[in-house]
């Protein structure tokens, strides 16, 4: 190599490198959609009586299962990256090898303004509840729709710092989808669950297709034929 | 520090463009295998080895060599060192870019 190479060029696509397969977007679907799910069931009247007759004929014991909800997500996500490691280890990083990414993709400037959003959301909900102007439902869907802003705000922030309009986009079509929770006259379970199914709808739409193009780009260089 | 004569104190471990790419590319990283690394910089194995030995001897890069199944695997890293080697080598280039800029717009 006797030119200078273009680092910034390299970096970039280093850093790239990680959400180039889209296997994180599908990781984060999974996690929001189980969520969302677990969420709304815990809090129907369906998972209720169905918990009490589990208590009724095996004993306390059985309350436990109602905490299930709560790690499941987190178990996916786990296990999503088991799957993850497989995939790239034998098909999508076989010919280009392998990176650990840097610990802190996203800059804690943008978790700051982040955390903010989502605080801040909170507070007005809890500030127009205290003026009277909306009920306690509309409080508890505002949290839903502040998590979301909070998120989308994360991926466009990644979006920008990783240069990948594709989150930059993703985070704005979330954050409006969330909007639109706030606005609709749904209770906190069913609220949970729309904002979970919207975030698993945008990231796995996003994930899937950056995944098929992966895939073939991978399937080219070791020669398979293309699906 | 005048930028200029900033130029004859540039980390020459750093600047040859061969080595300059890889450790730009473990700077975006915590660590690369030997194929990414070959990948990134299209670099010839022989020559990527070499370069990575030099780095590795100044105390640039880790180097550590493992067995994936019956292969070989070898996975680099930028140590403390290297980090701050390449950030400063990055605001030496920066702030050389900048006197010259304003040096042509005189």
């Amino acid at each position: 190599m006797t030119v200078q190479p273009d680092i910034q060029d390299l970096m970039r696509r280093t850093r790239h490198y990680e959400f180039a397969d889209g296997l994180r977007d599908l990781q984060l679907a999974l996690m929001f959609g189980l969520s969302g799910a677990g969420i709304w069931l815990a809090f129907s009247p369906i998972w209720m009586a169905f918990l009490g007759a589990l208590m009724l004929r095996y004993g306390r014991w059985a309350a436990w299962a109602g905490l299930l909800w709560v790690f499941l997500p987190a178990l996916a996500v786990f296990g999503m990256l088991g799957v993850m490691k497989v995939l790239r280890s034998r098909w999508l990083w076989a010919q280009t090898g392998t990176v650990r990414p840097s610990r802190w993709a996203v800059s804690r400037r943008v978790n700051l303004i982040s955390a903010i959003i989502l605080v801040g959301g909170i507070a007005v909900g809890i500030g127009l509840r205290s003026l009277g102007w909306v009920n306690e439902i509309f409080v508890l869907r505002m949290l839903w729709t502040a998590t979301g802003w909070s998120f989308g705000y994360t991926l466009v922030g990644v979006g920008r710092e990783l240069d990948m309009t594709r989150y930059t986009r993703i985070g704005l079509v979330g954050a409006v989808a969330s909007t639109v929770i706030l606005l609709t006259p749904i209770g906190f379970g069913a609220a949970a669950l729309a904002l979970g199914l919207g975030w698993l709808l945008v990231l796995s739409v996003s994930g899937g297709v950056t995944l098929r193009g992966a895939w073939l780009t991978a399937g080219k260089a070791t020669g398979r034929g293309s699906d | 520090m005048d930028p200029i004569k900033e130029i004859g104190q540039v980390d020459r471990l750093i600047h040859e463009p061969a080595r300059l790419a890889i450790t730009a590319v473990l700077s975006a990283c915590e660590s690369a295998d030997f194929a990414f690394l070959l990948h990134s910089t299209s670099l010839s194995k022989g020559n990527l080895s070499a370069h990575l030995s030099k780095l590795e001897t100044g105390g640039y890069v880790s180097i550590r060599k493992s067995f994936k199944g019956k292969y070989p695997h070898t996975t680099c890293a930028l140590t403390t060192t290297g980090r701050r080697a390449f950030e400063r080598y990055q605001r030496q280039q920066m702030a050389l870019a900048r006197h010259l800029g304003s040096d042509r717009r005189e």
